[in-house]
């Protein structure tokens, strides 16, 4: 017998996830550990008696680096840059993203002024090397390096995205000077071959800080899981989508800045292939935000224009690695409903959390939640919230709305049913966002709703948004995220800036030339492996246009015919997203290579239930669902027979969620357990 | 009937809308100056011209979508607006800014019904005139400075007017670049139009019409109560503008602040006569830049709509400097417009700390490096705005290298593209450390330096720095800031220091410097947090010597604080003053 283990470390939870060769599943799960991450994963390990002799591979995901960054608790770095821009990192792109505020603060550089020193050396725009790096400059700042007790260097050149030889000569020099003590190097050009010297920049610093940290991390997990016997491959999370082996982790840790949500999108991705859906949204729904992504063809998504802490109207720091583009706003079952000064109704962002939590859980919280609202309309069971665990008090729910309700002069029913909405309309406003306004319809996609409150907000999205289908995973809410860290693939990205217009006589042979860079730049991660896959991309533009269109590339030697498609595909894109097509050129940013080995997923096997419905009905409820009180049947999730339609309206429970079928809809089991939600 | 909260949803959409249009417009534009100033705005006005809602990538278009909307209902005549109509109006006396800044109004219907207007102002790379890039520091007539659109029709029921999109294309140096601009900034304005239409359709006619009168007197309402909460009473402050652009004549500027429960008023009546040359503020400009304060000062996070506005009251001597009559020119009209904001910031600074302050460079520092490119024989120009250093303020020391107060969203373009887009080498791009920066308890921050060094045959630069004569304004016993200049070295010339020049002509080898201001020191600078003073000598921003002379703090050479000496020191110091 052999496992496939997935660990994945959440804010609150250490979650397990495995699968044996004939596709038993196991989990378990504790509480996160934050002194100590290693600490859950072997408690962990060890609640789910697995034997880590017969782990054959172990897939990992972790908040370590988010963590250690947003803490400032990563190492102390020092940086290199060329001589006549040190202060980068200060000046930023001098924006003021908060353009009302007259006392707007930029984001604090993460490293001071005093450890950034520049080297007279240069490399042109062509790739040209103007200056060289000279030894003597090197063990000059390697003084200062160590004078300053620097345990990790970034190293950040102009225009190393052409060339990177400067960039390379200076770490071999610097390793060369610094043998023998633990200090880290990392530049830009083994991160990113974008171009952009400040997002380079603060990409290969924020990669220098949590490297230290890392490298640690990893030998002390490897460590400890090989004294336990456990000798299979090790792989961790990448915000790619993807998972990649631990030295390239080691390497470029920044790369696995944003896995936390990722997975909950891979599973969204792996569950529609088992259905045969093209297109779908995954819409995670927790208590204090909700989270979204848009897969269209069952082709995940990235983007490199991220950006650690950003927000409305902050900038935030540029991470150039992709990372699969989820968006997310500040609405969740813990959302509190509010009055603004003028009088409108709003709800979030902020959030009652865990701790007091809603006015039902009676722990003290004293303001009207979304989680509240649904009560007092009757959609959340007073006594099986969490399976029972907390008992909800409605009447405390009810006390907490009346100012609302008072405010507006209607029942407190009404005021219920509006903070719903309202909220509701946040989550549709995030949706319309990756959808509509990307040219997308919404009315093609199906909407996966996973987490606490997912499947609830789902009911009123697919409303607005006219979504035709609805799913609800088989796996609980709290084990979807570690089911997508098991069934990810190996993925690693390459891209490469390469300015030049589709009308120049060698834009084939630039393409094709760098495809083959790109090539043998992943050779050596894939000559030993079998199952593996390439997808290309290029993102266009109008000649003059500054931002991009990404679009598919067939294959990566490409003939007259290609570049025709590819150009359609481009115009295509372009009308769809914006409305109008121009009479230029068309012209080349950067070549993508996404590398993805796959990995052996296990099979999942229909499981079809028999019986009869009406003994799935455990009660009947009073609920509201728009005009007055309507008694509705409410069933217990794991009773109901499979492919037995259920009529709308309804409430579907389980321990961990709750599912609403809304008038206009109805809803099954499928054979393999998921919930499908469909309009009559 | 429609209950409040389907209104307050329907508000929400209407703001998202503008946004759409906003996001839309950016993505696609092939001027850099709106893909990286955004340099523009995309809104949603009422059936009269009233704003609704406003997506803005820069402050200072805060008064000018509503009064070009409200501009072209009057030239065209409330019977001749058809579904599908575009028009396209410029004019900087009635209703707008420089020439390069283009309106475009869009009629939104709903079978019959005129629902609202959405329009978008934004700036095109070239509009014709007489220097490439069309704004220019040496005009003395509107003529010289482009096309100018009096409020005519460029598309009608949905068809383009031929002979008008002829003429721009004939009468610009960059035809490919404005009309791939008109493009996208039409497509744009029909995302608005689309959603708005869509809500329409959804919730009916009737309801947007009441969403967008409750979201306006909302607007109103949330401003009387901030309003309530600023010092009440007359403030004011004057200033001088460096020059009138031609001559080296300085040009007076002064603002009477009047607050009071229900009335915000801007009187900048006193302020001097209409420049001969291009630094003119049109009536609009003026407005937009006292907006933009008032909208700091007051609710700087909320959706912008016409409540807002309805408490105050701008006033502007027509003929004077903030009310030009034709045929001023105004191209470089930001120059005196961050002035009207300026004023007022400093007429109110000392009352609400919390919210402002000191001084900052001011000036958008514009600088347009352009020519044929040596590589491929086609027309380039970089256009640029430059970040500065800006003031100190209670509790915290200014900002180093951000785009001034008429900027925003402004992104200055990264070294590595424009060495690709330009035939320019980048030799250095660093804080100003030399000029310094205004000292006080809570310093200013550092301008930048800048060096271009021309690699192709032949080119010329125009630019246009303010606040070089006159630096930013210290406050509460903090020292004043430093000036804005650019510096061009030519091989076998003497250097040439400067803030204004047009279409100077350089070759091969030759080099711009480009260096902005420190900003305006806050408070006593013998006050300074000693700890602080050390960080500034370990980072390299000021010498033990400086240290010691402007702060008062003595340094040991292993770089710590001799709190004794400094304490003698700075009693004498403080005494002594």
């Amino acid at each position: 017998m052999a496992y496939r283990v997935a660990i994945d470390i959440g804010g609150a939870f250490t979650d397990l996830f495995a699968i044996d060769n004939e596709g038993n599943t196991f989990w378990s799960k504790v509480l996160t550990t934050p002194h100590d991450l290693i600490e859950g994963v072997l408690e962990v390990f060890k609640n789910s008696k697995i034997d880590p002799q017969k782990t054959s591979q172990i897939l990992h995901g972790q908040t370590l680096v988010i963590n250690a960054i947003i803490q400032r608790k990563g190492a102390k770095v020092g940086l290199i840059t060329t001589k006549g821009f040190k202060d980068l990192l200060i000046i930023q792109r001098a924006n003021r993203r908060d353009i009302f505020n007259l006392k707007y603060k930029k984001p604090e550089p993460l490293i001071p002024r005093y450890r950034i020193w520049e080297v007279d050396e240069r490399t042109d725009a062509e790739g040209r090397i103007i200056r060289h790096v000279k030894k003597e400059d090197v063990k000059a700042i390697c003084d200062n390096i160590i004078r300053e007790g620097v345990d990790s260097v970034a190293i950040c050149f102009i225009n190393s995205y052409v060339n990177a030889y400067n960039e390379k000569e200076i770490k071999n020099i610097l390793q060369e000077v610094i043998n023998g003590t633990k200090i880290k190097i990392s530049i830009s050009s083994e991160i990113t071959k974008q171009w952009g010297e400040y997002e380079r920049t603060s990409t290969v610093v924020l990669n220098a800080i949590v490297m230290p940290l890392m490298s640690n991390y990893i030998s002390r997990l490897k460590y400890m899981m090989n004294e336990l016997g456990f000798s299979g491959s090790f792989l961790m999370m990448l915000s790619n989508g993807g998972v990649a082996k631990l030295d390239y982790v080691e390497h470029v840790p920044i790369a696995t800045i944003e896995s936390g949500p990722v997975a909950g999108v891979i599973a969204g991705v792996e569950l529609a292939k088992l259905l045969d859906e093209k297109n779908v949204i995954v819409l995670d729904g927790g208590s204090t935000t909700t989270k979204a992504s848009l897969i269209e063809n069952l082709k995940i998504r990235t983007t490199t224009n991220y950006s650690i802490e950003r927000s409305e109207f902050f900038p935030g720091y540029p991470v150039k690695v992709p990372v699969v583009d989820i968006v997310e706003i500040g609405n969740g079952g813990g959302s509190i409903a509010w009055i603004d000064e003028v009088g409108s109704l709003r709800v979030g962002p902020v959030s009652a959390g865990a701790d007091p939590g809603p006015a039902c859980y009676n722990r003290g919280g004293d303001k009207p939640t979304l989680t509240d609202a649904y009560l007092i309309l009757g959609y959340l069971n007073p006594n099986y919230f969490l399976g029972g665990k907390i008992k909800l008090n409605a009447e405390l729910s009810r006390n907490v709305t009346k100012y609302i309700a008072d405010f507006y002069n209607v029942s407190i029913e009404e005021a219920a049913l509006a903070i719903v909405k309202i909220a509701n309309d946040n989550a549709a406003q995030l949706l319309r966002l990756i959808s509509v306004q990307r040219g997308f319809d919404p009315r093609d996609f199906t909407l996966i709703a996973h987490g606490g409150s997912g499947p609830m907000l789902s009911a009123f999205i697919a409303e607005e948004l006219e979504i035709p289908k609805i799913l609800i995973p088989f796996i609980p809410p709290g084990n979807f995220s570690a089911w997508g860290l098991l069934m990810s693939d190996l993925r690693y990205d390459f891209s490469k800036t390469n300015i030049k217009r589709f009308d120049e006589k060698d834009i084939i042979d630039t393409i094709n030339k760098g495809y083959q860079e790109l090539l043998s730049e992943a050779k050596q991660l894939y000559m030993d492996e079998t199952n593996i896959d390439f997808d290309y991309s290029m993102d266009l533009r109008y000649y003059g246009q500054e931002h991009t269109v990404r679009v598919e590339v067939m294959k990566e030697n490409i003939d007259d015919d290609e570049l025709l498609q590819i150009e359609k595909r481009f115009k295509d894109r372009h009308l769809k997203e914006y409305g109008f097509n121009l009479d230029s050129p068309i012209e080349l940013v950067n070549l993508n290579m996404t590398l993805i080995i796959k990995s052996n997923k296990p099979q999942i096997k229909p499981v079809i239930k028999n019986g009869n419905l009406d003994k799935a009905i455990k009660e009947q409820r009073n609920v509201y669902w728009g005009k007055d009180f309507y008694l509705t049947n409410i069933y217990q999730r794991e009773s109901i027979p499979s492919l037995k339609e259920i009529e709308g309206p309804a409430i579907i429970e389980e321990p961990t969620t709750t599912i609403l079928i809304r008038e206009e809809y109805k809803g099954y089991v499928d054979k393999f357990g998921n919930f499908v939600i469909k309009r009559k | 009937m429609i209950d409040d909260f389907t209104l307050d949803i329907i508000e929400n959409s209407l703001i998202a809308a503008a946004e759409e249009s906003f996001i839309s417009f950016g993505r696609t534009s092939k001027s850099p100056v709106i893909y990286e100033v955004l340099d523009y705005a995309a809104g949603i006005t009422d059936y009269k011209g009233r704003l609704v809602a406003q997506a803005n990538g820069v402050p200072g278009f805060l008064g000018t979508l509503d009064l070009a909307v409200q501009e072209c209902i009057k030239k065209i005549g409330e019977d001749r607006i058809y579904p599908n109509d575009i028009y396209i109006i410029n004019v900087p006396y009635t209703s707008g800014t420089h020439l390069n800044d283009v309106t475009l109004v869009m009629p939104i219907f709903v079978e019959k019904t005129l629902v609202g207007f959405s329009s978008i102002k934004g700036h095109w790379s070239e509009v014709g005139g007489m220097h490439f890039g069309s704004w220019t520091s040496d005009s003395t007539e509107i003529y010289q400075e482009g096309l100018i659109f009096p409020g005519i029709k460029l598309f009608e029921r949905g068809k383009p007017n031929k002979a008008l999109i002829e003429l721009i294309k004939a009468n610009v140096r960059t035809p490919d670049m404005t009309m791939g601009d008109m493009e996208a900034h039409a497509a744009a304005l029909r995302v608005a139009s689309r959603r708005v239409v869509e809500l329409c359709k959804k919730y009916g006619v009737n309801a947007i019409l009441d969403s967008i009168e409750r979201l306006m007197s909302k607007g109103e309402k949330l401003i009387r109560l901030k309003l309530k909460e600023l010092p009440h009473g007359t403030f004011y402050a004057e200033d001088m503008i460096d020059d009138d652009g031609i001559s080296d004549n300085p040009i007076d500027v002064k603002a009477k602040i009047e607050i009071s429960d229900d009335k915000f008023v801007v009187d900048l009546t006193e302020s001097g006569d209409q420049a001969k040359g291009s630094i003119n503020s049109p009536l609009c400009a003026t407005i937009s830049a006292a907006r933009t304060i008032f909208k700091a000062i007051t609710d700087p996070h909320g959706p912008a709509n016409d409540g807002n506005f309805r408490v105050m009251d701008v006033k502007a001597r027509p003929g004077s400097i903030f009310n030009p009559l034709p045929p001023a020119p105004t191209s470089t009209y930001w120059e005196s417009m961050a002035f009207v904001t300026d004023l007022v910031w400093k007429a109110l600074a000392p009352y609400i700390p919390d919210k402002l302050s000191a001084g900052h460079f001011l000036s958008v520092c514009a600088t347009i490096v352009g020519g044929i490119d040596d590589r491929n024989k086609l027309p380039f120009a970089i256009v640029e705005p430059q970040p500065g250093g800006w003031g100190g303020a209670l509790g915290k020391d200014g900002e180093s290298a951000l785009v001034c107060s008429g900027d925003g969203e402004t992104y200055i373009m990264s070294n590595e593209v424009i060495e690709v887009r330009y035939p320019i080498i980048v030799d250095q791009y660093t804080l100003n450390i030399n000029d310094g920066c205004g000292k006080g308890e809570y310093r200013g921050g550092f301008g930048i330096v800048k060096d271009y060094r021309i690699n192709n045959s032949n080119a010329i630069f125009t630019a246009s720095f303010g606040r070089s004569k006159y630096p930013c304004w210290g406050m509460d016993s903090g020292s004043n800031g430093t000036p804005n200049y650019f510096i061009i070295y030519q091989k076998g010339k003497e250097p040439l220091k400067a803030r204004k020049v047009a279409a100077f002509p350089l070759s091969k080898g030759d080099l711009i410097r480009i260096v902005t201001g420190g900003g305006g020191g806050y408070g006593n600078p013998y006050k300074r947090d000693p700890e602080r003073v050390l960080s500034d000598v370990i980072d390299g921003y000021i010498s033990k010597e400086q240290a010691l002379k402007d702060y008062g703090v003595v340094i040991t050479n292993d770089l710590k604080v001799d709190y004794e000496q400094t304490k003698k020191i700075r009693e004498k110091l403080l005494n002594g003053i």
